[in-house]
């Protein structure tokens, strides 16, 4: 059966370039622009992994993350947080909300990307 | 001037002020417990005060004992609301009900005790200046209470002053200098005076100095943004040799010839310390708008940078994904063009780093966090990373490692990381044939990484300016050296604040260069809290 993995991206163009590729490399994928949407498919679809941007329209990704937690039914799905926000103090409350990793967008091309979060899916 | 008149008129304007205070505060906001128990606090000063006073006043010699009393009454309530203020003050700490009781308890027998009993105050004796207390027999206990109870005060206060964000140890530092001056004004009066004239006459000048205390208190109670301590001591020492001046003239000085030079002194001392303190206030103004602007400047920063990334983001994403054929086979032709733009565009994406990583280190806002890591794992991480891209120019890629495994050391890994990065994938670039050797050993208190290449190597020129930011006269051509600039910069930000070192060497161009990066084995503490302070001077000159 196919990993699902959930992705919440509010830039349309980079949500679009990320649903290829993870359906290129055999995921199930569901893609979300907004954190209370987000949240609401988590529950409903109980994705194996969530990508998470930060800076998102409403609520931001740290809401997201507190909310996660606090419920015991996707509490447990691993995190991995892929934004282009590197604000220290948002990265350090993320890590410690228990995301598996903090990403950089830039940093990554949408392969390698898939490739770590298959490493987390390990 | 009548000393008996001098003391009146000070009574009365400390009375006056300490109403204000008390009830300004107070009003400022009556929900809050602070102001509620500063409100408490002043006025039992005030009653300490003028209870003080009136036991000394020669028209009261009959009732002097029955003032007397009452002001160790008084004093037994302050302790009580001074320990309550510091458990409030500047923000609630854990409380812990049992010593409150306690507290309250023993200042309420105290009080009773003073007020009712002989235990604390026997009688008086009058003397030239005053009334002279006899102390009873729970004289020792009384004062010893009263150290401990002062004891417990400053523990609150120092317990928070360590955790409390900046402006709020701001204002424990505005009540502990109103606890100096009055402890300062006491030991003048009190102690130096008594030796020096073999008098108590002037005792009350400490009392009086009650008022300093409480002003200082009120206005960190109130006050958002305080002022440095430093301007708050510039205005203290103008204002405390005025005062000293002011007493000098019209108390202790009774010739008038010698009063009005000490007068003529008094003004030409408030003219100048006038001057002293306008200029600290110019220095602090400018200092501020300077922040102010660095600030924005960091933010812009911040924001372009992150509004920057996402179009960034899509291209690399974009153009990787049609590189590796998600949109269809390119053809041979189309491959070079393509990946030139996705060079380019890592270029400008590491500039957005960079610009980002200086305008934090600029604002003090990188934050170093070391951790025991092993330099060998870091450095073959690394060169796995990056064997594809040597791989593709036709470059071999080694590492040499020592023969027994270096020890892990304290470093910063994602800001190490960076630097080694930064490093390997310039000498792959500037490399045509040959390759890139990594050498890793440790020394005398440092390990050592070694980046060497076959590449196009520098001049002399060129090293010197290697590691530095381009200045503005430079910039021009330094600019047009791919690369140059701001990545280096920043890597040897980063090693300096390990307490490292990075430099590089090359025989002349065309010969090769090798970079050195040394680490200290054992991580000097300091370095832990110092961050970033030691950067932010040459990180000006670039905006």
């Amino acid at each position: 059966m196919p990993k699902k993995i959930l992705i919440v991206e509010d830039e349309k163009i980079l949500a679009e370039i990320y649903r290829d590729k993870f359906t290129e490399a055999g995921f199930e994928v569901l893609v979300t622009f907004e954190a209370e949407e987000g949240l609401k498919l988590a529950k409903k679809e109980k994705p194996d992994l969530i990508v998470l941007d930060i800076l998102l329209p409403r609520e931001n990704g740290v809401y997201f993350l507190t909310e996660l937690k606090n419920d015991l039914e996707i509490s447990s799905i691993p995190v991995v947080v892929f934004s282009n926000f590197d604000d220290p103090e948002t990265k350090r409350t993320a890590l410690r909300l228990g995301v598996k990793d903090y990403l950089i967008k830039t940093n990554y091309t949408p392969k390698e990307i898939v490739a770590k979060i298959k490493n987390y899916l390990k | 001037m009548d000393f008996v008149l001098i003391s009146k008129i000070f009574i009365y304007l400390i009375n006056l002020l300490g109403f204000w205070l008390a009830f300004w505060i107070y009003l400022f906001n009556r929900k809050s417990r602070i102001n509620q128990t500063f409100l408490i606090l002043t006025l039992l000063i005030l009653l300490w005060i003028d209870f003080a006073y009136l036991a000394n006043l020669p028209s009261q010699l009959n009732r002097a004992l029955f003032w007397v009393r009452l002001n160790f009454g008084v004093i037994s309530l302050f302790f009580i609301s001074a320990y309550f203020f510091s458990i409030y003050f500047p923000q609630e700490q854990k409380r812990f009900p049992i010593l409150d009781k306690a507290v309250l308890g023993i200042g309420i027998i105290f009080f009773l005790a003073s007020i009712f009993t002989d235990l604390i105050i026997k009688n008086v004796e009058f003397k030239e200046w005053g009334a002279d207390i006899i102390f009873g027999r729970g004289k020792d206990i009384f004062f010893s209470v009263i150290i401990i109870l002062t004891f417990l005060i400053l523990y609150n206060l120092f317990k928070k002053y360590f955790t409390l964000p900046k402006q709020e140890k701001l204002k424990i530092q505005y009540f502990l200098i109103g606890v100096f001056i009055f402890a300062l004004f006491n030991f003048i009066f009190n102690v130096t005076l008594p030796i020096i004239r073999g008098t108590y006459k002037y005792y009350q000048f400490a009392d009086y100095s009650a008022i300093l205390f409480l002003g200082f208190t009120a206005y960190a109670i109130v006050k958002r943004e305080l002022f440095g301590i430093k301007v708050v001591l510039t205005y203290l020492f103008v204002g405390l040799i005025a005062i000293l001046l002011l007493l000098d003239t019209l108390v202790f000085t009774s010739q008038l010839s010698l009063q009005i030079l000490k007068g003529l002194i008094l003004i030409l001392f408030l003219y100048f310390g006038y001057l002293l303190i306008k200029s600290v206030l110019l220095e602090i103004q400018r200092r501020q708008e300077i922040e102010k602007i660095d600030k924005a400047k960091s933010e812009f920063i911040s924001i372009a940078s992150h509004q920057l990334r996402t179009p960034l983001t899509a291209i690399k994403g974009y153009i990787s994904m049609i590189l590796e054929g998600t949109y269809g086979q390119l053809a041979e032709k189309q491959v070079r063009p393509m990946e030139n733009v996705y060079q380019s565009n890592e270029r400008l994406i590491k500039l957005v780093n960079d610009l980002l990583n200086l305008s934090r280190l600029d604002a003090g806002k990188i934050e170093f966090s070391p951790e025991l890591n092993s330099l060998e794992e870091m450095v073959s991480d690394i060169i796995e990373e990056l064997r594809i891209n040597a791989e593709k120019k036709g470059l071999y890629m080694k590492i040499v490692k020592s023969l027994k495994p270096l020890p892990k050391i304290m470093v910063d890994q994602d800001k190490l990381r960076q630097v080694i990065l930064n490093i390997i994938d310039n000498a792959i670039k500037y490399t045509k044939e040959g390759g890139i050797t990594l050498e890793l050993k440790k020394l005398d208190g440092e390990e050592e990484i070694k980046v060497s290449d076959t590449g196009e190597g520098m001049d002399k020129g060129e090293l010197n300016s290697l590691f530095q930011m381009f200045s503005r006269t430079t910039a021009g051509t330094q600019l047009h050296a791919e690369g140059a600039g701001l990545g280096l910069y920043v890597a040897r930000q980063f090693i300096e604040m390990h307490g490292g070192k990075i430099w590089a060497e090359s025989p002349g161009k065309g010969k090769g260069s090798t970079f050195y990066i040394q680490l200290p084995i054992h991580l000097d503490p300091k370095l832990l809290k110092t961050k970033t302070k030691t950067i932010t001077k040459a990180a000006n000159d670039i905006f």
